[in-house]
């Protein structure tokens, strides 16, 4: 008795909810990320011109699809945590013959598997839609697993720390999404006036969009190894308190 | 009181009771949650191999607290549990446990046979023997009308059921069941009875909670009392009545509860 099996069974579990609820957890994402390249770029591209030497409905799709991945990793995660302590059904798993860095784990790949496919699905249409490219594809690679290991694992945190459904939507709208909106998504950071050049370096999203800025684009306003680093500290941090969350039981068991 | 031997099923020969560990085993159980409320305390208790053993008292006695405890849904304040001599921290104890809760919890976007494949693969089982299995726990708790139904959708009835089938798939050799006929009606609950009957007739080790005192008599070889999270008296049916020179069990509990 390792668990393996169990773990598998769990990240099945929670891909097979992600593809069972797929016009709410994958194609609305897509959707509303679509119609933003659509409007800014599109629309008013032709009003705005290049940052640095890329044109401005290209520049937004790195931010774009970074956007909705993470929205989408810490949404999925903290809703299906959250749904199964509400339900109580988590008792199911926390019975089960697994250790908790598998049920971590098993979490986890839920939400970096939804995100992929918003990825991958809002690539694919942004690619024809505005001739971006894929310029530094390991890198692009590294930071997409990094990032959607770090907000899945903080969508896992929160939805076992949330009390209501209103904490997981507090957190999705008042943090991440204003965060993901000054992460550099519309614009370069060298275009902002003293602070806010400054203090746009202490959001953890504007390093995400700055990698994968880099790896679309092959331009960011810093360094990768910079993005990369930040990111993988901050996933690692929330990864590990994911994990003492299971191992504790803090907030899952009574 | 128990069998001299083990029957033959779970463990496959036939070993003295004497020689084998006890299927449960608490020693100085102690919860007390975080708002202070001391639910159990220095609880020990020890059920063998092959048992039906009923654990009885009013609410807020412990015997959830201690079923939790023994199934990891709780963080232990002090104490030890062991399962056929594991202790419960062993992947191996839990995978010999099953356990029907007394609320409803079956997770709302499986269908019954997603519910039952599910579990298994938890448990460990593979893909094949899971569905084979939830295929078998389908038929035996008649879901097959509802095999491919999702859990809210189902009557409350079929959901019981189908909570027991789950506690089942992985063939555990300890069925804790939490009330499980509770809010059921008459001719479910005798279908349930007679189905745990064989359950432990082919060896299983069960440990039932419940209210109704008639159902703790009718099936259980032995029953604890248990109140103020502390455990008051253990016999069998007729050990306790002789005991509380009472004609029946509920005489019994009342005594028992006055007195304890």
């Amino acid at each position: 008795m390792t668990g393996y099996t169990g773990l598998l069974w769990l990240a099945r579990r929670e891909t097979l909810r992600v593809s069972k609820l797929w016009t709410q957890t994958v194609l609305a994402p897509i959707v509303s990320s679509l119609l933003f390249i659509l409007v800014f770029g599109l629309s008013l591209g032709d009003r705005i011109r290049n940052v640095g030497s890329v044109e401005y409905d290209q520049f937004i799709v790195p931010g774009l699809i970074a956007m909705a991945m993470v929205q989408a990793a810490f949404a999925n995660n903290a809703s299906t945590i959250f749904q199964a302590r509400f339900d109580r059904y988590v008792n199911d798993i926390l019975s089960a013959p697994m250790h908790p860095w598998q049920m971590t784990l098993g979490f986890v790949v839920g939400g970096v598997y939804r995100a992929s496919l918003i990825g991958v699905g809002l690539l694919a249409l942004a690619i024809p839609l505005t001739g971006v490219g894929i310029e530094r594809p390991l890198a692009l690679i590294a930071i997409v697993a990094l990032g959607l290991v770090l907000f899945a694992a903080f969508g896992t945190v929160v939805g076992i720390y949330a009390e209501s459904w209103d904490a997981t939507t507090f957190v999705a709208n008042i943090v991440i999404l204003p965060l993901a909106f000054v992460g550099g998504t519309f614009y370069s950071i060298e275009l902002l006036p003293s602070p806010w050049e400054e203090l746009s370096h202490f959001n953890p999203i504007f390093y995400l969009v700055q990698a994968m800025r880099f790896g679309l684009l092959g331009e960011s306003d810093v360094s990768i190894w910079l993005s990369l680093a930040v990111t993988a500290v901050l996933a690692v941090a929330a990864y590990l308190w994911a994990q003492w969350l299971f191992t504790s039981g803090r907030k899952l068991k009574a | 009181m128990y069998r001299d031997y083990k029957r033959c099923g779970a463990r496959g020969n036939d070993v003295p009771a004497a020689l084998l560990p006890p299927a449960l085993e608490l020693r100085g159980l102690t919860k007390r949650y975080d708002d202070g409320t001391l639910a159990v305390e220095d609880f020990d208790l020890e059920v063998h191999d092959g048992a039906f053993f009923g654990l009885l008292g009013p609410n807020g006695a412990g015997k959830t607290t201690a079923i939790s405890a023994i199934c990891n849904l709780i963080r232990v304040t002090a104490g030890e549990v062991r399962v056929f001599g594991e202790p419960i921290t062993s992947l191996k104890a839990r995978s010999w446990i099953g356990l029907a809760e007394q609320d409803i919890n079956l997770d709302r976007f499986l269908s019954v046979r997603e519910t039952l494949t599910y579990h298994g693969g938890y448990f460990g089982m593979g893909r094949e023997q899971a569905q084979e299995r939830a295929e078998e726990m389908i038929d035996a708790f008649d879901l097959r009308a509802k095999r491919d139904v999702r859990a809210p959708k189902l009557s409350g009835g079929q959901r019981r059921r189908l909570l027991l089938a789950r506690a089942l798939m992985h063939r555990p050799r300890l069925l804790i069941l939490d009330e499980p006929t509770a809010g059921v009606d008459f001719e479910l609950r005798q279908e349930l009875w007679r189905y745990i009957r064989r359950l432990h007739a082919e060896g299983t080790t069960i440990l039932l909670t419940t209210h109704y005192l008639e159902e703790a008599e009718e099936l259980c070889e032995e029953i604890a009392l248990i109140r103020g999270g502390k455990l008051i008296a253990r016999d069998t049916a007729d050990g306790l009545r002789e005991r509380y020179d009472a004609t029946d069990l509920a005489g019994v509990y009342v005594k028992a509860m006055q007195a304890g």
